[in-house]
C-alpha cells in the first residue's frame, strides 16, 4: 500500500442481473403478503377534518384501513399519516387488501374533506420565506473584488428534479414474533431502522432493515421514506406481510426531489488575469420545515486556489414536500453556475478556458487553510484537452459550421466533489470448508460495492471468490452508514484492508512456524480449524470512537472533506461537442471527453460506468430534466415519466472516460477519494459553454431548451 | 370472473385462471414467481417490463393476461440454456451492460428482438430501437457496444 492499478474484472453480480434473477426489495416472495396503497391528500396545504373509510371497507377483499387516528402521536411533523397537511400527496390514509387490485380500489374509495388554507407554491411566490444560513468565507473578496482589473457577475438557474430510478419505491414489512423486518431499497438501513422505531416507539433492537439489491437511488433512497412507518405500522396491526409499491405520480409527490436554486456569481481577476476573488450568493427551495442544507459553498472555493471567496446561502421555505439529496446535490447546480461563470471570464480576458484553468491549480483549501491532500484537476484538463484535440478549437463562437448550417461548439468544465468517508463495523470469517463471509455497511444501488469488496478483498487475501459472500445493506450483517456522498468506496476499503491484516495476524498466530500448502482455506483445513472470524472497526482521518456510536444509532456518522490535517476533493475535468441543428436548435450532444482524478480507481469497470452514468445524468439536466410546480394546485405537473423526460440510448453520443489513477495516500490506505458524484459534476456546464462557443448564446439556467436559442 | 388460460411459458405448457384485468408482468409475478420482467413506469414507455409473445416484444405492464390463450410466452427467465447464457445475455456481462440490473432484462429481451431484425446494426440503429427502454443508470453506451457484441456472435453461429 497504496495499491497499484487494479485488475479490469467483470461485476461479481453480473451473471444474476442478466438472468433476471437479482431480487429487489419489492421481489421477495412472503406467504400471507398482503398488498397496500396510499390515499394522497387532494390539497396542498390544510387540515384534515373528516376521512371515511366505511367505502373502502366495502370493496371485497380490503383487510383494514389505517388513518392517522391509529399512529401514536408524535412531536413535529410524523413521518405517518397526518392530519396536517404540508403538500399535496402527502398520504392521509392507507388502504390493505388480499390484492393489489383491492387495494388500489380501496384506496379509491376513501374520502377525506379538508379545512383547506392558502399556499404558497413558488419560490418567488409572496409568501415565501427566506432564510439565511451561516456564510462560507476566506480572505477579502470583497476589498479583492474591489481591486480587480477585469469582472463578471451573473446569476444562474438550476430546477427541480426527481431521481426517478427504475425500481419504484416500495415497503415490504413482515411482523413476527415481536421482531419488525422491513424489506426496501434504501441507502441507509440503520437510519430507517432508528426512525422507524421511534416513528412506531418500537426498541430498534426489535427492527431490522433490509435493503440487499436496490434499483439505482442517486440519493433519493438516503432519508426515512414517507410510507416506510405506515406500512410497518400495517403490517404490525393485522399481523401479516404487507407490501406497498408506490405508483410513479405518488413517488413524485412524496419522494425527496433536487430544489430549485438560484446562484448569482461574481468574478473578478487582476490586471495579470488571474482570478483573484469570488463572490457567490445562493438559494434553494425548502420545506416549511425541511432541513436539507443549502450547502452549494463545497466545491467553488476549492477548485483553484482563490485566497478570498464570499459566499452566502438560503433557505427559501414554500409549501412543499422535503426537498433532499439528487446525485452530485450541491456541486452539480454550483458548478454549472460557478464554472459557467468562468468561462465567461475566461471569454472576457480573451483567454482559451483550458488555458484559463490550468494557470490556476489549487494547493490549499481557502476556507480551512489546509493543504488539500492530493488535486490532480491540471492532469485531468490537460489529457482531456489532448484526446478531445482541444488545440484544433477555434477561440471565435460560431466559427465551426457544418454545410448544412449545423452550428459545432466546444465546450469545458471541472467538477469537484468532496471525499468523504465513513466509520465501518465489520466482520470478516473465512471457513475450511471454502467459504468466505464479510459483513459491512453497504448498500449495492448498482454502483458495484460488491464488486470493489471482491476486488479489494482478492488483493488481501488468497479466499476463493466464488464462494465469497458478501453481506452488506443489511442491519442484521452490520451497522449501515448512509451509503451516499461517493464515500462507499473509501470506507469499505478502509474495512477490507484492516479485516485483512487481522486475519492475517490471525492465520500466522495459527499456524506458527509451520508452511501449509494452499490458499488459507486450505490452510484452515490442515490446521483442522473450521473457519476463523476477526471484526474490525475503522475511522475517518480525525474521528473517535464517538463515530462507531453514532454509526451504531443510525445517526449521521461520516466524516470530510475537511479532516484535521487536510481537506480532500475528488476532480474531474469535461470536454463536450455539441451540435445545435439549423432548423429545429435542438441540441445534441454526439461526444464527451471526462478525465476523473478519484485517486486510486479500485475497479476500473465499474468506475467507468459510473463516470459515463453521471455525464448522461449532466445531459439529461442540461437539456431536459425538470419537475415544474403547478402554481394554482400545488404539486407536480409532470409527474411521470412520460413528461419527466429523462434521456434515452438515442441521446447519447461518444464518451470517453479517462482516469489520472494517482492515489492519495493522505486521504487513506487504498489512496482511493470517491467518483459517483464528481462524475456528474461541471458536465451540465459544459455542455452550455458549448453551445456558447456553438452560438454565441450564454444560456444561464438548466435546462437550456430550444427556445433559449431561438 | 376468472378465466383459464393454457398457454405455452417459456417452452413449457402451464394454465392459471386470471381475471380481465391482470397484466402479464402481475400474472408473471403473482402466479409464476417470475420477477424478472417488472413494472417501472406502467405506461409503456420504459421497457422494464418486455417479454416475448409469439415472438413480438410487448410491455407486460399493458397487456392482460387474459389474452394469453394459446400463446407462446418467452421471459428473461426463458432465454438461457440450463447454464449457457444466451449469446445477448453473455455480451451484456462482458461490456458490463448495466449497473443496478433494473432494466438489463427488458434490453436483454428487446435487443433479441433487434438482433432478428438487424443483424448487422449500426450504433444509430441500435440507438433508436432501443429508444423505448430507459436506464436512469445510464448504461447507455455499454448497452451499444453489448448490443454490437452480441449481433457480432450470432452473426457468426448463423
Ligand atoms: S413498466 Fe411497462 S413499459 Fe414501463
Ligand atoms: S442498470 Fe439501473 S436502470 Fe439500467
Amino acid at each position: 500500500m497504496p495499491a497499484a492499478p487494479f485488475p479490469e474484472r467483470e461485476r461479481i453480480d453480473a451473471r444474476d442481473k442478466v438472468l433476471g434473477a437479482t431480487a429487489y426489495a419489492a421481489d421477495i416472495p412472503l406467504p400471507g403478503l398482503l398488498y397496500a396503497m396510499m390515499v394522497p391528500a387532494t390539497t396542498p396545504k390544510g387540515r384534515v377534518e373528516t376521512v371515511a373509510v366505511e367505502g373502502a371497507m366495502q370493496v371485497r377483499g380490503v383487510v383494514r384501513v389505517l388513518t392517522a387516528f391509529d399512529f401514536p402521536a408524535l412531536p413535529g411533523p410524523p413521518p405517518t399519516p397526518a392530519t396536517e397537511i404540508a403538500y399535496r400527496g402527502q398520504p392521509v390514509a392507507l388502504v390493505v387488501a388480499e390484492t393489489l387490485e383491492a387495494a388500489i380500489e380501496g384506496a379509491e374509495a376513501v374520502r377525506a374533506t379538508y379545512a383547506g388554507q392558502a399556499f404558497v407554491p413558488l419560490i418567488d411566490s409572496p409568501g415565501a420565506a427566506r432564510e439565511l444560513v451561516q456564510p462560507k468565507k476566506a480572505g477579502n473578496a470583497q476589498a479583492a473584488m474591489a481591486g480587480a482589473a477585469t469582472t463578471i457577475e451573473a446569476s444562474y438557474v438550476s430546477p427541480a428534479q426527481h431521481h426517478n430510478p427504475m425500481e419504484m419505491l416500495s415497503t415490504t414489512a413482515v411482523w413476527r414474533d415481536g421482531k419488525l423486518t422491513i424489506y426496501e431499497g434504501t441507502q441507509s438501513a440503520s437510519l430507517v431502522r432508528a426512525n422507524v422505531a421511534i416513528a412506531l416507539h418500537l426498541d430498534p433492537a426489535v427492527v431490522e432493515v433490509k435493503s440487499a439489491q436496490v434499483g439505482g437511488a442517486f440519493g433519493q433512497k438516503i432519508p426515512l421514506q414517507r410510507q416506510t412507518p405506515i406500512v410497518a405500522l400495517a403490517a404490525i396491526l393485522i399481523g401479516r406481510p404487507v407490501k406497498l409499491v408506490l405508483p410513479r405520480a405518488q413517488i413524485f409527490h412524496n419522494a425527496v426531489f433536487r430544489p430549485k436554486s438560484r446562484h448569482q456569481v461574481a468574478l473578478g481577476a487582476d490586471a495579470g488575469g488571474k482570478l483573484t476573488a469570488i463572490r457567490y450568493d445562493a438559494d434553494h427551495q425548502q420545506s416549511r420545515k425541511g432541513t436539507l442544507e443549502p450547502g452549494y459553498h463545497e466545491s467553488p472555493p476549492r477548485m483553484y486556489g482563490v485566497a478570498d471567496y464570499d459566499g452566502t446561502a438560503a433557505h427559501v421555505r414554500i409549501d412543499t414536500q422535503d426537498p433532499g439529496a439528487m446525485r452530485a446535490p450541491y456541486p452539480h447546480p454550483a458548478q454549472f453556475a460557478f464554472e459557467s461563470a468562468v468561462d465567461e471570464l475566461a471569454h472576457k480576458l480573451g483567454r482559451d478556458p483550458v488555458a484559463f484553468r490550468l494557470a490556476h491549480q489549487a494547493t490549499t483549501d481557502p476556507i480551512s487553510g489546509n493543504p488539500l491532500s492530493s488535486c490532480f484537476l491540471n492532469d485531468c484538463l490537460t489529457e482531456g484537452a489532448r484526446r478531445f484535440g482541444w488545440e484544433r478549437r477555434p477561440i471565435a463562437q460560431g466559427a465551426m459550421v457544418e454545410p448544412d448550417g449545423t452550428l459545432v461548439g466546444w465546450g469545458v468544465a471541472a467538477g469537484g466533489y468532496p471525499a468523504n468517508v465513513s466509520p465501518t463495523i465489520a466482520t470478516l470469517r473465512v471457513s475450511a470448508d471454502g467459504r468466505t463471509r464479510f459483513a459491512v455497511a453497504g448498500h449495492e444501488m448498482g454502483q458495484g460495492i460488491r464488486t470493489v469488496i471482491a476486488q479489494l478483498l482478492q488483493r488481501e487475501l488468497d479466499v476463493d471468490p466464488a464462494r465469497l459472500e458478501i453481506a452488506i445493506g443489511d442491519t442484521a450483517a452490520a451497522p449501515q452508514h448512509t451509503t451516499a456522498s461517493s464515500r462507499g468506496t473509501v470506507s469499505v476499503g478502509a474495512a477490507v484492508t484492516a479485516a485483512a491484516a487481522k486475519m492475517r495476524a490471525a492465520m500466522a498466530e495459527l499456524i506458527g512456524q509451520r508452511s501449509i500448502a494452499g490458499n488459507i482455506h486450505r490452510q484452515l483445513a490442515t490446521v483442522r480449524r473450521p473457519f476463523l472470524q476477526v471484526e474490525v472497526s475503522t475511522l475517518g482521518p480525525g474521528q473517535d470512537a464517538g463515530a462507531l456510536d453514532r454509526l451504531r444509532a443510525g445517526a449521521r456518522a461520516a466524516a470530510g472533506p475537511e479532516y484535521p490535517q487536510f481537506t480532500s476533493f475528488s476532480y474531474i475535468a469535461h470536454f463536450v461537442e455539441v451540435r445545435v441543428e439549423p432548423s429545429t436548435r435542438r441540441v445534441r450532444v454526439p461526444r464527451v471527453v471526462s478525465i476523473a482524478d478519484c485517486g486510486r480507481v479500485v475497479s476500473p469497470r465499474t468506475a467507468a460506468s459510473q463516470v459515463r452514468g453521471g455525464v448522461v445524468w449532466a445531459i439529461g439536466a442540461a437539456l431536459r430534466e425538470e419537475t415544474e410546480v403547478d402554481p394554482r394546485f400545488g404539486g407536480w405537473l409532470n409527474a411521470d415519466l412520460a413528461d419527466y423526460v429523462v434521456p434515452v440510448n438515442a441521446d447519447i453520443g461518444d464518451i470517453d472516460v479517462g482516469f489520472v489513477d494517482r492515489p492519495d495516500p493522505l486521504f487513506n490506505a487504498v489512496g482511493s477519494k470517491g467518483l459517483g458524484e464528481v462524475a456528474m459534476v461541471g458536465a451540465a456546464a459544459a455542455i452550455a459553454n458549448a453551445v456558447f462557443h456553438a452560438t454565441g448564446t450564454r444560456v444561464r439556467k438548466m435546462p437550456l431548451r430550444i427556445e433559449d436559442l431561438l | 370472473m376468472p378465466r383459464k388460460i393454457r398457454f405455452k411459458l417459456n417452452g413449457r405448457a402451464v394454465s392459471t385462471d386470471v381475471m380481465p384485468h391482470e397484466t402479464i408482468v402481475d400474472m408473471l409475478t403473482q402466479h409464476f414467481d417470475l420477477t424478472g420482467a417488472r413494472e417501472s413506469c406502467g405506461q409503456g414507455l420504459c421497457g422494464c417490463c418486455t417479454v416475448h409473445v409469439d415472438e413480438k416484444p410487448v410491455s407486460g405492464c399493458l397487456s392482460l393476461a387474459w389474452f394469453l390463450d394459446g400463446a407462446n410466452v418467452r421471459t428473461i427467465e426463458g432465454l438461457a440454456d440450463g447454464d449457457n447464457l444466451d449469446p445477448v445475455q453473455q455480451a451484456f456481462i462482458e461490456t458490463g451492460a448495466f449497473q443496478c440490473g433494473f432494466c438489463t432484462p427488458g434490453f436483454i429481451m428487446m435487443t433479441k428482438k433487434l438482433i432478428e431484425q438487424h443483424p448487422k446494426p449500426t450504433d444509430d440503429e441500435i440507438r433508436h430501437y432501443l429508444t423505448g427502454n430507459l436506464c436512469r443508470c445510464s448504461a447507455y453506451p455499454e448497452i451499444i457496444e453489448a448490443v454490437k457484441l452480441a449481433a457480432s456472435r450470432v452473426g457468426l453461429r448463423n
